[in-house]
């Protein structure tokens, strides 16, 4: 039996990233020693280059969870919110950052040092429901914060038109006059062309060392995913981009050289929905018979292109269109990436991870596996589990399950080989 | 109550008859616009049951409302239908409504964007996106125009306000109707042609005028919470020692206030009721919805209030524990009953409630 925990990291750009996630958290707590203001925000929005392009610190709570998954310290923070009386049925993240907010925020066992405390809040309407919801326990928490409510159409990628980009580009500029004012800093345009046109390489980036899973024996797996860490928190600055060109530089040598992330690769896995961040290693689970994850629903979701001459406007579509790419907002269009991804990637078989604390991408998982199976055959096997609460989570369940299923799939290679 | 007993029945003799029925899950899909394209507006329901053939299409962890619409329409109950809008609120009625462009198909299977905020911007926004969705039903054969955009709008608001008067003539301390009475009076809205609901709404005021009042005896409460389709869980609480005194619930008041929007144009009079309805956790901040229970707790002469959530539904979770300490610190205690598939009042939870309503009625 593979061994569970932390995941195996191949790559040696990987192991780099601990640095980076610790550099990151200290840059955070340096800007607020410092007095450059800090602004919490929810990933994946135009928000951050326009932090970065005007010198001020976007911290990202619920980024943050993870790390806390990692660390081991999500299951206090979980106890602390139900306390208070939240639900153990809403997202992990939200009660995860709702327990640490209210706790000892820069205590023993905090990973980090924490997060330092908001001068800003950028607070919506827009995204999921958990999302939205963090903000508003945020505004209550900090209640010194000056706070930007944004409003953020949600609507599926496929049916994004004209007067929803106008509305959300609307919204951004209401966001730029928002933060001179609180700031007294002026946005330099020109700036913000250089950070997003940075952005836009980290993109590309991003799909570069995505194409190189193409290569059988695949470069890298899903253990690695968190390389996306960059994607996150460090959109549209130089960090990322030069962090990509080293991983970038070191999947494509390994893929030319026919250097697998495993050694005997024998089934090629998808991955549908967040990793569970308590439990990295149950990618490597899968190894023990051949089993590499080469492709995840996070594989295609910085597959965004950004227009450096058009900034504002490429950060409203930024904001329009990633959280929908990954959600139930948009389950044609995911379907669509799963499907591609599965076709680009030579996928034998798909996990779909239900994820009890995230309904948005949960929904529409059934659809797609049927989808999988009649268009291309592809078998999928369901694990239930928790994104950030090892309490939902079965190894015993777990194992039987993945077991079965890759004996579906050996066995049919097995049969289609005979 | 037998408009809502019989609904399916009925939805298909009008459909047969020529009227277009268009499902809508929550109650921020702009029905007046549906309706004035020439279709009839249904909003969905789940009604009591099992879910089984539902857990094919969503997870088990999605609110037990939309598993049990999910499973009608695996069923073929709402084969009836011409198409699906949802304005849009929580992410679990988003994904059933993209589910179901797949699944049971549709001429029209639509989440609908509407906006958080209140602004100019914003309700420019609103019309586009409206004027979008008129586009779009008019493809599949509806005609659209301000004159019947107004028509509409007047409809809904009389309805409404005929609505609100109803409410409160059942309110006090003695009335001819239940809360559970009610709660069937505002269901049969959702699922019956406006026209026809609003005369039976007249009917129902006459006769309420000069009906018998009864003594409603029972600790004051407000029932609080999202979608309540069992009316009798309403005639069960008020079994436990309670009067319901008013009903923040999309099957309750959330329907019908405020009546009407206000501005020169109908789209304008849509956009601002939208923007000022008595809010739902899906679209608003539990800090901004405090004042509001605890005005309306006060209004209706509540001691305290009972939240019915649906087991599992984001918005109303995620909201509870401020509300709750908001309403404390006010000086309103409350009690939360979450409810999942086949729930009811249980004898656990008719404890709970038996010692709530001795702790706010001592
Ligand atoms: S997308 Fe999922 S994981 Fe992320 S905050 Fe929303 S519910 Fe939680
Ligand atoms: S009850 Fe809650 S989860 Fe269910 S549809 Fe309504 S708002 Fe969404």
């Amino acid at each position: 039996m593979a061994k569970t925990g932390k995941s195996v990291k191949r790559l040696a750009s990987a192991r780099e990233l601990a640095t980076l996630v610790a550099g990151y958290y200290e840059e955070c707590h340096r800007a607020k020693a410092e007095g450059v203001p800090v602004g919490w925000m929810p990933p994946m929005n135009g928000g951050i280059e326009i932090f970065y392009a005007m010198g001020l610190q976007p911290v990202f709570p619920e980024n943050f969870s993870p790390v806390c998954a990692a660390f081991g310290a999500a299951l206090s923070h979980f106890e602390a919110a139900e306390a208070m009386g939240y639900s153990s049925d809403l997202c992990g993240y939200l009660r995860n950052i709702v327990g640490y907010v209210h706790s000892d925020m820069h205590g023993p066992g905090v990973p980090l040092q924490g997060l330092p405390e908001p001068d800003m809040i950028m607070s919506f309407g827009g995204g999921c429901v958990p999302a939205m919801k963090i903000f508003h326990i945020l505004e209550h928490r900090f209640q010194g914060a000056a706070v930007f409510r944004a409003d953020m159409p949600q609507v599926a990628v496929e049916e994004i038109r004209e007067h929803h980009v106008e509305y959300a580009t609307s919204e951004m500029h209401r966001f730029i006059d928002f933060l001179e004012r609180t700031t007294g800093r002026k946005l330099d345009m020109e700036r913000l062309r250089e950070v997003v046109a940075l952005s836009d390489e980290a993109c590309r980036l991003w799909d570069e060392i995505m194409s190189y899973r193409r290569f059988s024996p695949a470069p890298i797996t899903a253990s690695e995913i968190g390389i996306m860490f960059v994607m996150v928190t460090r959109q549209g600055t130089k960090t990322a981009v030069e962090f990509l060109e080293r991983v970038r530089d070191e999947v494509a040598q390994r893929a030319h050289k026919g250097m697998g992330a495993v050694e005997d690769e024998r089934v090629r896995l998808f991955w549908d929905n967040i990793p569970l961040w308590h439990n990295m290693g149950i990618f490597n689970y899968f190894e023990s018979s051949g089993g590499v994850f080469v492709a995840e629903t996070y594989s295609a979701a910085w597959s965004l292109r950004l227009d450096p001459d058009d900034p504002v406007r490429s950060l409203a579509l930024k904001s329009l269109m990633s959280y929908p790419l990954v959600s139930c907002v948009s389950i044609d269009r995911r379907k669509e990436m799963v499907l591609k991804a599965c076709r680009d990637y030579a996928i034998d078989g798909a996990v779909f991870h239900r994820n009890r604390s995230c309904v948005p991408i949960s929904l529409g998982q059934e659809d797609i596996a049927r989808a999988l199976d009649e268009e291309l055959g592809i078998p999928s096997v369901f694990i239930d589990a928790d994104h950030m609460d090892s309490r939902s989570f079965s190894m015993a369940q777990f194992q039987a399950r993945a077991d079965a299923f890759m004996e579906i799939i050996l066995e049919r290679k097995r049969a289609g080989r005979a | 109550m037998e408009a809502v007993d019989n609904r399916e029945e009925r939805l298909r003799e009008w459909a047969s008859l020529g009227a277009r029925p268009m499902g809508y899950l929550c109650t921020y899909t702009p029905v007046e616009l549906i309706h004035a394209c020439g279709f009839l507006p249904v909003r969905l329901w789940g009604g009591a049951g099992q879910v089984r053939k539902a857990y094919s299409h969503v997870p088990p962890f999605v609110c037990p409302y939309l598993r049990l619409v999910v499973e009608r329409a695996a069923c073929s109950t709402f084969d009836f239908l011409v198409g699906i809008v949802q304005g849009y609120t929580c992410d679990a009625a988003c994904g059933v409504v993209n589910v179901w462009k797949n699944t049971f198909g549709g001429g029209i299977c639509m989440n609908l964007p509407l906006p958080y905020n209140e602004s100019a911007s914003a309700r420019t926004f609103f019309a586009s996106c409206a004027h979008d969705l008129a586009s779009r039903l008019e493809a599949l054969g509806g005609c659209f125009s301000e004159e019947r955009l107004g028509r509409s709008v007047g409809l809904y608001e009389r309805i409404r306000e005929s609505l609100a008067r109803v409410g409160e003539m059942c309110s006090g301390e003695s009335a001819c109707l239940s809360a559970m009475d009610i709660s069937v009076v505002v269901q049969a809205f959702f699922s019956t042609p406006p026209e026809t609901y609003l005369a039976m709404l007249q009917e129902l005021e006459a006769l309420l005028q000069g009906a018998p009042r009864v003594r409603r005896e029972g600790v004051p409460v407000l029932v609080s919470g999202s979608v309540l389709e069992d009316a009798g869980v309403i005639g069960l609480i008020e079994e436990t020692g309670f009067r319901v005194v008013a009903c923040d619930l999309c099957t309750g008041i959330r329907a019908y206030t405020p009546h009407a929007g206000t501005g020169s144009t109908p789209m304008e009079r849509l956009a601002s009721r939208h923007a000022a309805r008595f809010p739902c956790p899906s679209r608003s901040r539990p800090q901004d919805r405090v004042p509001l229970l605890a005005g309306l707790a006060r209004d209706s002469g509540a001691a305290g209030v009972i939240f019915l959530i649906q087991k599992f539904c984001t918005p109303h979770l995620a909201d509870h524990p401020l509300v709750e300490r908001g309403l404390r610190d006010a000086g309103i205690p409350s009690i939360l009953i979450e409810l999942d598939v086949e729930d009811t009042i249980d004898a656990r939870t008719a404890n709970r409630l038996e010692t709530f309503a001795a702790l706010v009625g001592g």
